[in-house]
């Protein structure tokens, strides 16, 4: 893949060397993840339809992407073990037992060393939680990486051990409320950043994008690669600055509901906006963001993220060729791990608290959003971005079918039938192409 | 997404384990009916305690002790076994019991129908048996429960005297679980047919689960504009899920919630007004009242003959009167007594604090004082 000679290319030549490409071609978009997009879109649209565009309002878009951010932090970590040529059957569980985990510390354990109320108590809470799951990882990956046994039969007995592991911590009792500061990773208008952070945060967002595809230009023009235009430069950065604030506009113009911000002013003492006062990006979006790109960040730019993809290509090449794949499987595991906790924060804190069944489930739609999102159980393919669309196709059904007054036996058929037809676009996709 | 085949596959190798384990046990044991079938008074009388799972935590807290106490009251003495959740080791633990010398068999039954061949062994032996909680299909084995249909009338009463008219939400239990039907047909009189009620969202949830709820109850918010005047959930976990979903529009405290179990945190939430009730099933009246019908069945009371205590409060009283009953389970009349199960609100809240079955304050835990009464 790298580039042997040092001297870099004349701009003239590096023009020329690019071929006449057509339209899309041009504008290098994964073309996987712009359909998942599209199909987004589409089912959004159709619900719009169905209601008579009541299904579009900002609250229910805000609603189901707070939805699907348990299941989609730790999609990106599946995909990586997927990618791998692993499974993890074991999420579901570790979200229950972190989930039960944070709650008893911060219910029962902290406060009777910090106080209640102690600033500090939710943040102690979620390291013990984030090193609980990082350590559960490491061992269901050391046993799959070193001892060899296999990750199905490990992350299965996982499943098992650590919903046992859940009851025991309190014998099935309901552990509820949490930490007030903590609850804020559940959204909901308080847990959300406020209408000017989310522009800010658009803003920022939007100085990022124009920077990335600054530098990656200067990049490709340093090693000789083939330029963009520059009308498609500007087309991407443009478009993807508008869906960016778009997307802050969309979570701004969800208000807090009134009885409530009244609530808020009269604490506040701040005077409340005549058209409302705007609730902004909630935090756990906010969260599922930060893991996207850190994710994909390692996915794609860090050694670790090739070797994972090189593994999961071909796993007998990648050792031959130096890399240490054990140590890099167990590394995957406590990456999915780590992920679990972070999802058990947001779970706990939406539900005000943890109960015995939460995360229950959780591995079949968490595969589901990851194979949704084009990752294949062949390995060495799959994208962080996809998993984190699939599990909002997902979730934009359930809660579409849900506000449509559909029961849930419904709502899991129409599910079952999403995960088949996306795989097999998927597979006629790839026959037609190799 | 229902539950995982794997998982069965490897519960069913789990049984054939335990299974064989469990032919072992009743294989060994040769020592059956050494006891004597009646005993003059209460004096010696030793009642034989079957549990199927004691690790949950309400058997240790309120109905074990409440059945030794009743017990001990009137000079027995109880032995007790636990199956662990097998019905298999049931089986094994009613045959050591009655080797032990149990004059009666109090039972919580894993299945009703796995445990009949230890209630036909403890017929052989002379030994009376009662299904604690859980029915057992034997027209010989005294019932005793709460009225579980009854729970979900009470709750229709209690939230539509709270909010006679307006939108409703009903929040159901799992899909395959029968109860989640029988508490939903209990509340038909009351609801459904009531003109000024109307129902705008329904639906049941996978395994009562908690997050599902939460889910549902966005959803039914946002379809409804927030005009959501009352939600009947069927359970206290789901209403965890509900109440965290009104709390983020602003409506907990607002928006009455129903649940049933008496769990600490909705009891928590009835204190500090976020829940209107939790249904709760008095198990401390539940292991009196077995504790003392053991006695009778004992001492050769015919199960017809069998009364309840009459000094039972008030609120778990049976409505039918002290009397035995018969109580029809799928053409299986069996005799029993009936308790009744009881609606926690803000103001007899007091009641769950002074039986001991949850401490003042977690329950009051964050209510203003003086706001109310049970919490000073």
């Amino acid at each position: 893949m790298t580039r042997l000679t040092n001297a870099p290319p004349s701009q003239a030549e590096v023009e020329e060397a690019a071929p006449r490409r057509g339209f899309l071609q041009a504008l290098e978009i994964d073309l996987r993840v712009f359909g998942m997009v599209v199909a987004l879109a589409i089912i959004l649209i159709g619900f719009g339809f169905l209601t008579d565009g009541r299904f579009l309002r900002p609250v229910n878009m805000v609603n189901l992407a707070v939805q699907s951010v348990s299941v989609a932090i730790i999609a990106t970590g599946m995909t990586m073990v997927i990618v791998a040529r692993e499974i993890d059957l074991s999420v579901g569980s570790i979200v229950g037992v972190v989930g039960m985990t944070y709650a008893v510390l911060m219910a029962r354990v902290l406060p009777d060393f910090l106080g209640f109320d102690h600033p500090l108590l939710w943040i102690v809470a979620l390291a013990v939680g984030l090193a609980l799951g990082a350590a559960i990882g490491a061992v269901q990956g050391f046993v799959v990486a070193y001892i060899g046994v296999p990750s199905f039969v490990v992350t299965l007995g996982g499943l098992l051990i650590f919903r046992g592991a859940t009851w025991l911590v309190t014998r099935g009792v309901t552990i509820s409320p949490v930490d007030p500061a903590f609850r804020m990773l559940g959204g909901g208008p308080q847990g959300s950043i406020g209408g000017t952070a989310s522009w800010i945060v658009g803003g920022l967002a939007c100085i990022g994008i124009a920077w990335l595809l600054a530098s990656a230009r200067r990049q490709r023009r340093r090693f000789g690669f083939p330029l963009r235009p520059m009308w498609a430069e500007a087309l991407v950065g443009t478009f993807s600055s508008l869906a960016v604030l778009g997307l802050v506009w969309l979570f701004n113009s969800y208000k807090w509901p009134p009885g409530l911000a009244e609530r808020y002013a009269a604490e506040t003492g701040n005077p409340i906006p005549p058209d409302g006062l705007p609730a902004g990006i909630p935090w756990p979006v906010i969260v599922l963001i930060a893991v996207t790109l850190i994710m994909t960040f390692v996915a794609t730019r860090r050694r670790y993220g090739r070797y994972v993809f090189a593994i999961g290509g071909n796993p007998e090449a990648s050792q031959l060729a130096g890399i240490n794949t054990r140590w890099t499987v167990m590394k995957t595991f406590i990456l999915i791990g780590l992920l679990c906790a972070v999802s058990a924060a947001v779970a706990t804190a939406r539900l005000d608290g943890a109960t015995l069944d939460l995360g229950e489930g959780y591995e079949l739609y968490v595969i589901a959003a990851s194979v949704i999102g084009g990752t294949s159980f062949s390995g060495g393919i799959g994208t962080i971005p996809g998993a984190v669309l699939g599990a909002l196709v997902m979730s934009s059904l359930a809660y579409g079918l849900s506000f449509m007054g559909f029961s849930s036996p419904i709502q899991d058929i129409f599910a079952g039938v999403v995960l088949i037809i996306a795989v097999a676009f998927d597979t006629i996709n790839r026959r037609r192409k190799a | 997404m229902k539950r995982n085949r794997y998982l069965i596959a490897l519960l069913a190798v789990l049984a054939m384990i335990v299974a064989a384990c469990g032919d072992d046990g009743g294989a060994s044991d040769t020592t059956d009916g050494a006891s004597d079938t009646t005993a003059a008074s209460g004096d010696d009388v030793v009642v034989g305690i079957s549990w199927n799972n004691y690790a949950q935590p309400r058997w240790a807290k309120a109905d074990g002790p409440a059945i030794i106490e009743a017990v001990e009251a009137a000079g027995g003495t109880v032995i007790e076994k636990d199956a662990n959740d097998s019905a298999e080791q049931q089986l094994a633990d009613v045959d050591a019991l009655i080797a032990e010398g149990a004059d009666v068999l109090i039972i919580l039954a894993k299945d009703a129908e796995a445990i009949l061949p230890a209630v036909q062994r403890a017929k052989d032996a002379g030994v009376p048996v009662i299904g604690y909680d859980r029915l057992i299909s034997d027209p010989e084995a005294f019932y005793i429960t709460f009225n579980n249909q009854g729970v979900g009338t009470i709750m229709a009463e209690v939230i539509t005297e709270a909010v006679p008219a307006g939108n409703y939400a009903i929040v159901k239990g799992h899909s395959a679980d029968p109860n989640a039907d029988f508490l939903r047909e209990g509340m038909v009189e009351l609801v459904d047919g009531n003109a000024d009620i109307n129902i705008v969202c329904e639906d049941y949830n996978d395994n009562w689960d908690t997050n599902n709820a939460r889910n549902m109850m966005d959803a039914c918010l946002a379809a409804n504009d927030n005009e959501i005047d009352a939600v009947i959930s069927e359970n206290d976990s789901m209403a965890t899920g509900v109440v965290a979903a009104l709390d983020a529009v602003g409506l907990a405290g607002t928006v009455p919630v129903t649940g049933q179990d008496g769990d600490l945190p909705a009891l928590n939430r009835v204190a500090l007004g976020t829940q209107l009730v939790s249904v709760w099933k008095d198990a401390f009246g539940l292991g009196k009242t077995a504790g003392e019908v053991a006695i009778q069945l004992a001492q050769g009371v015919a199960l017809e003959d069998v009364k309840a205590p009459d000094d039972l409060q008030e609120h778990v009283f049976p409505e039918a009167g002290v009397d035995a009953q018969t109580f029809d389970a799928d053409g299986v009349e069996v005799w029993s007594i009936i308790l009744k199960p009881t609606p926690i609100t803000q103001d007899n809240l007091n009641l769950v604090i002074d039986l001991g079955w949850e401490p003042q304050d977690a329950v009051c835990d964050g209510v203003a004082p003086g706001s109310v009464e049970a919490c000073g």
